[in-house]
């Protein structure tokens, strides 16, 4: 989820939740305080009754005034505020009023005085109040959500700028990435360490390419040297047949570590993306061709072929396309069993390969690892498959893999 | 032919030199650029075979200063590097061919033959080793003067032997000079066999000797020596 959705989600929460909460005390705030306002009313008028009982002897006129009954003398005094509903002839329904009794003397006499004000109208101000209220909040909260909205969003822009810069940031293109200054300063520590740890990287990334070369250059002209020299032992008439024997292994061990090198050396320049090329290869003349170049040992292992190959196109380095081709169907040739059969599947979406061969041993995420071998008679090194593998993840193909007693059933998906 | 070999290091470069001048050919060699150059400068060679990293220079600008001073000579760059890159950029700039090391020593000597067979003789030379005659340019073997009808295998093999006559050739160098990085070792070596049975019996058939010498399992001989 994005920060931005984040918080505003949270936001949005707060708002929901507390908006009742608050609409429900605002309700009650504005009853109270109106109830307060009708009571001073009353309590007033009841003060300016008594004042004129007081003063004159005789009950004013009032027209909050609605009822005034005698009670017994030695009755306490006593005032009070009542919400009461009383019928109106003329509306013909129940109305709320508000009410005030008091007692007063008048002469001798005790009064019970009961004073009224409607609150008719106060429930409608309630209402109105209430509802102006929430209207205002309402519009606050929205407009506080978008203008904060805003503002993340204009704050944040370096920041997505910044972002997108090293998404496409790519260690084999030489290109500095240069990140944008925003003058806040958590983004400016970002881009301090985002700057220090490319850096670090494409120093490494250096070191590691240089020292491969190095590797590979260094290791193939001794081992020609090597390789030279044993052929003129096996040559020297004067070694014996045990000698002859030993200089035999040793030439062969120094062929197959050639070989590891030149393998290992591709392996660390694809993960090095040093095959930029993105061409619309197709792939079915690269396994006509590749096919051509083994129908010898095909015929020669007595393999029946049978090759399905539509037109396909794929994008991706003609290189490296060769190179996975030959290794999947080179693997296919060489751990067949004589007489068996390969068959080929092409189409856009995949490339599938069935072959006999014989039982394996091995786990099949273990036989894409390097120098995983199936079985141990045979001197491939297991590179073939790790080699294969890497090209798939450069370009994102799938590599899946079954086998079921001594038929193996290889599938290169193209979209994966 | 005069060979010049430019390589840095000198033990490989005198195995090269050493190998070539078994096949009687004349060469020098030249450890670093500043020797290459004044060397090609000076003498008149057939074939110069270059080693792109020397140690004060690139083997690249050897071969473009050749083509600068019109210096009509064959070269093969021979370089560690296998880098495709390179590759290209050597054979662009004027280079006949290219090897990838570490190379083995008859596979150079077949390139720098073949090379030399299409400059100097624009390749209408045969090569004829006693009863065996072969005109490598239509792809033609004549044993006693009988054409032999061979397989492009089997033509390549005879081709590389009688190239590399009197030494010992491993199955990997045959291999490696037949399929490349086309077939595994373990299946070709069955291979080569069987392509060498058959060739025995062709060679026979015509009235040839059997010159293929197998040589204590490790690979074969192609000579008349006892």
């Amino acid at each position: 989820m994005k920060l931005l959705t984040k918080t505003h989600k949270y936001y949005l929460v707060f708002l929901v939740a507390l908006a009742p909460v608050m609409i429900v005390v605002d309700y009650y705030l504005i009853r109270y305080m109106v109830n307060i306002e009708v009571n001073e009313i009353l309590k007033h008028e009841s003060e300016r009754i008594k004042f004129q009982l007081e003063k004159e002897g005789e009950l004013p006129h009032s027209s909050y005034m609605f009822d005034s009954t005698p009670v017994d003398e030695t009755s306490t005094p006593f005032s009070q505020f009542n919400d009461t509903l009383i019928f109106e002839t003329y509306a013909d329904k129940l109305i709320p009023y508000r009410t005030y009794e008091f007692t007063a003397l008048v002469g001798t006499e005790r009064l019970k005085i009961s004073l009224r004000h409607i609150l008719l109208e106060m429930n409608e101000l309630i209402l109105g109040l209430f509802a102006a209220t929430t209207l205002i909040l309402m519009l606050l909260a929205t407009g506080l959500f978008f203008i904060s909205q805003k503002i993340s969003e204009w704050a944040w822009k370096p920041f997505f700028r910044n972002l997108s810069k090293l998404k496409n940031y790519d260690i084999t293109q030489k290109k500095q990435v240069h990140l944008e200054a925003s003058g806040i300063s958590e983004f400016e520590a970002l881009n301090q360490v985002a700057t220090a740890l490319m850096n670090q990287v494409e120093r490494d990334f250096q070191n590691l390419k240089e020292f491969n070369e190095n590797i590979s250059h260094e290791m193939q002209t001794p081992l020609a040297i090597i390789r030279n020299k044993m052929v003129l032992l096996l040559e020297s008439q004067s070694l014996g047949e045990k000698e002859l024997q030993w200089v035999q292994a040793a030439y062969q061990e120094a062929n197959k570590l050639s070989k590891i090198g030149k393998a290992l050396n591709l392996i660390s320049r694809i993960e090095n993306r040093e095959f930029p090329r993105l061409d619309s290869v197709d792939v079915r003349a690269i396994i006509d061709n590749i096919i051509s170049k083994m129908e010898e040992i095909i015929k020669f292992k007595d393999l029946k072929m049978a090759a399905k190959l539509n037109a396909a196109r794929v994008k991706c380095d003609p290189i490296l396309a060769d190179i996975l081709f030959t290794n999947l169907i080179k693997n296919a040739v060489q751990h067949n069993r004589e007489g068996g059969y390969i068959r080929l599947l092409l189409n856009e979406e995949k490339f599938e390969l069935e072959n006999t061969g014989e039982v394996l041993q091995k786990e099949t995420a273990q036989l894409f690892n390097r120098f995983q071998r199936g079985n141990t008679a045979t001197d491939s090194f297991g590179l073939g498959l790790a080699i294969s593998q890497k090209i798939c993840e450069l370009y994102g193909f799938r590599l899946g893999y079954e086998h079921h007693e001594g038929k193996h059933k290889l599938s290169l998906f193209f979209n994966s | 032919m005069k060979i010049l070999v430019i390589e840095d290091n000198v033990e490989l470069l005198q195995d090269i030199k050493n190998f070539l001048e078994r096949e009687g050919n004349v060469c020098e060699i030249a450890p670093d650029y500043k020797t290459a150059y004044m060397k090609v400068g000076i003498f008149p060679y057939d074939i110069l075979v270059v080693d792109i990293t020397l140690p004060d220079g690139n083997g690249l600008d050897i071969i473009k200063e050749t083509k600068k001073e019109n210096i009509d000579v064959g070269i093969i760059i021979i370089s560690a590097k296998n880098a495709l890159g390179d590759k290209v950029y050597g054979l662009e700039i004027g280079a006949d061919d290219y090897l990838t090391k570490p190379f083995y020593l008859p596979e150079l000597n077949a390139r720098i033959n073949a090379l030399y067979r299409r400059k100097v003789y624009k390749g209408s030379k045969e090569i004829v080793f006693n009863e065996i005659r072969i005109k490598p340019e239509k792809h033609e073997v004549f044993v006693n003067g009988r054409p032999m009808t061979l397989t492009k295998k089997e033509f390549d093999i005879i081709h590389f032997f009688v190239a590399n006559k009197n030494r010992l050739l491993t199955k990997e160098a045959i291999a490696e000079h037949l399929w490349g990085d086309y077939i595994e070792m373990a299946d070709s070596f069955k291979f080569i066999y069987t392509h060498l049975a058959n060739l025995r019996k062709k060679i026979a058939e015509l009235g040839g000797k059997d010159y293929i010498k197998s040589i204590y399992r490790v690979g074969y001989k192609f000579t008349d020596w006892e």
